[in-house]
């Protein structure tokens, strides 16, 4: 008797066992679905490429610059704001995703060739080269924190030391 | 050699423990490469017929302080080994005080003091920093490593000028001042490996102009150098106190796109010999062309293929002359195919690899291939390079 009971349990735990884990499966399914129906919402109606601000320090004499501007800035060809005060630049690393993306949507640029401009500097006594960051949250504190300082961020800064450069 | 070693180490850690008092004006950065050869016939960097030569490392060193911010201090120590063309020696490589004299919104005008990179093509500037050049071996009919002594830097003064628009970029430079000109391989590249004396550099001048579209996206040069060699002949030397003079024009065209990228130069050369005694004055060209390509497979991995070729006279191509000299007549050119994959592991460290099928000896150097009667016309060259830098 104790057996037959003992097997009773044991068959309705492994009952228990196998629908909950065909449920799981049956949730995973739905819920991949919703990811990949996300997805390809995401790739189809939101725009991409948005998520990049160039952000100056309070101090700069500023309000918007051209595209060939932001270029000479970050490839350190122009060093000075037209106030004469010495332009401080900071860039991520090449790998992090927000510097990818500030270069081909800022810049229109690869993170390769702006390395390509900064490395024949660096190397060859004409020039130097940004200061390099780890994190966005670094970017934040640093632009926020030097005067005549230019970076990027990948959202609009809520600290009143820091503000957007427009396009122009 | 040790002993600089340990003092880059030094410098590095005093760099790591003093990161938070290393004022932001002062900027650090280095390389350190080391290549392996290995060849069909004939000898590159050392011994590398029948074997591997490690036999070419480059370690560089550079400090860039910003006193003011209109001045630049530069300077980097370069230790290279090159075979038996250089047995390894620490040298200022160059030594810059920059002065930014006159600012305006679309460019800038400066000069430079010092001992300074010379310009010459898209590469010459960084010719030994592995990480900015697209192979292990540069295209030697322009790049040639035998007589660089010439091309690296020159004691002296520079203007240049840069001017921005919004169809393109211009940049303009001229340097005058005094190359490194002594130096037994451009001995022998000039005169043979039977000379025996010196030749002294004179001052001479390197210009370029280029014009960039797209912040580097597409870049054009033009570049003209004027130099001077005087042979000062040893005792028992049969050749005379000779002039050379040496003028090479190179235009350059590069394309970097996301992935593909595209390079040609074309080198067109004037040399002149004049009073050396032995031979008659006579003048001629020297020509050198290459085509390259590349394409990203993936962010870190490239591949390359090139085809660079050298005639040292273009009204003698087959090397006639050479063999009335009782030399073989490839010493006169040269024609290199090269396949290469470039692997960067991270962002300070690279690996790379190229295979070169070569035909003709005319860059090989005289130090690493003391009988050039021995050399093979054709050949095979296999290299691997690893590199760092921070």
């Amino acid at each position: 008797m104790k057996g037959t009971f003992s097997l009773n349990i044991l068959f309705s735990y492994l009952r228990n066992v196998v629908l909950q884990n065909l449920l799981f499966e049956f949730k995973k399914i739905i819920s991949l679905k919703f990811v990949v129906v996300g997805f390809l919402l995401c790739v189809f109606f939101v725009p991409v490429g948005n998520a990049t601000e160039i952000v100056v320090n309070q101090s700069v004499p500023v309000q918007a610059v051209s595209l060939n501007k932001i270029r000479a800035i970050f490839t350190m060809h122009q060093r000075f704001w037209p106030s004469g005060e010495q332009i401080k630049v900071f860039t991520l690393v090449d790998k992090h995703p927000l510097h990818k993306a500030f270069a081909k949507n800022k810049l229109h640029m690869f993170p390769h060739q702006l390395r390509r401009v900064w490395d024949r500097m660096v190397f060859s006594g004409t020039g130097q080269a940004p200061v390099t960051l780890e994190s966005e949250q670094e970017m934040l504190d640093k632009v926020a924190n030097t005067p005549y300082a230019i970076g990027y961020l990948s959202r609009e800064p809520d600290n009143e030391k820091i503000r957007i450069l427009v396009n122009e | 050699m040790n002993r600089f070693l340990v003092f880059c180490y030094g410098l590095l850690m005093s760099v790591n423990v003093q990161a938070s008092f290393w004022p932001e004006e002062l900027q650090t950065h280095g390389f350190l490469t080391q290549n392996f050869f290995h060849t069909s016939d004939n000898n590159v960097y050392g011994q590398s017929d029948d074997g591997i030569s490690p036999g070419l490392t480059e370690i560089g060193l550079n400090l860039s302080y910003q006193p003011f911010s209109r001045l630049t201090l530069s300077a980097q120590g370069l230790y290279r080994r090159a075979g038996k063309v250089d047995g390894g020696n620490v040298r200022l490589d160059y030594g810059v005080a920059d002065l930014n004299i006159f600012n305006y919104q679309n460019g800038r005008i400066g000069i430079r003091g010092g001992r300074i990179k010379i310009p010459f093509g898209l590469y010459s500037e960084t010719r030994d920093v592995a990480f900015t050049n697209p192979s292990i071996i540069l295209p030697q009919g322009i790049y040639f490593d035998r007589s660089r002594s010439l091309l690296v830097s020159a004691d002296g003064g520079s203007l240049y000028a840069e001017h921005r628009t919004e169809y393109g970029d211009l940049s303009f430079k001229f340097n005058l001042g005094m190359p490194l000109g002594d130096n037994e391989e451009i001995r022998s590249a000039i005169l043979g490996p039977a000379a025996l004396g010196k030749f002294e550099a004179s001052p001479a001048f390197a210009t370029q102009l280029s014009y960039e579209l797209n912040g580097g996206e597409t870049v054009f040069a033009v570049s003209y150098m004027n130099l001077k060699l005087k042979y000062h002949p040893s005792a028992g030397d049969f050749i005379s106190a000779g002039n050379t003079s040496i003028r090479p024009l190179l235009f350059s065209a590069q394309y970097n796109g996301e992935k593909l990228g595209l390079t040609a130069e074309y080198l067109y050369r004037w040399n002149s010999y004049k009073d050396y005694g032995v031979m008659p004055d006579f003048q001629f060209v020297s020509e050198s062309w290459y085509l390259q390509g590349s394409y990203r497979f993936l962010p870190q991995v490239q591949g390359i293929v090139r085809y660079d070729t050298f005639s040292s006279d273009i009204n003698d191509r087959g090397g006639q002359r050479s063999v009335s000299n009782g030399l073989p007549n490839h010493i006169a050119y040269a024609k290199d195919w090269m396949l290469g994959v470039r692997w960067d592991i991270t962002s300070s460290l690279m690996v790379r690899t190229e295979y070169h099928r070569v035909h003709g000896t005319a860059w090989l150097a005289q130090a690493d291939n003391q009988d050039q009667s021995k050399t093979k016309q054709d050949w095979d060259l296999y290299a691997l390079q690893l590199s760092y830098r921070f």
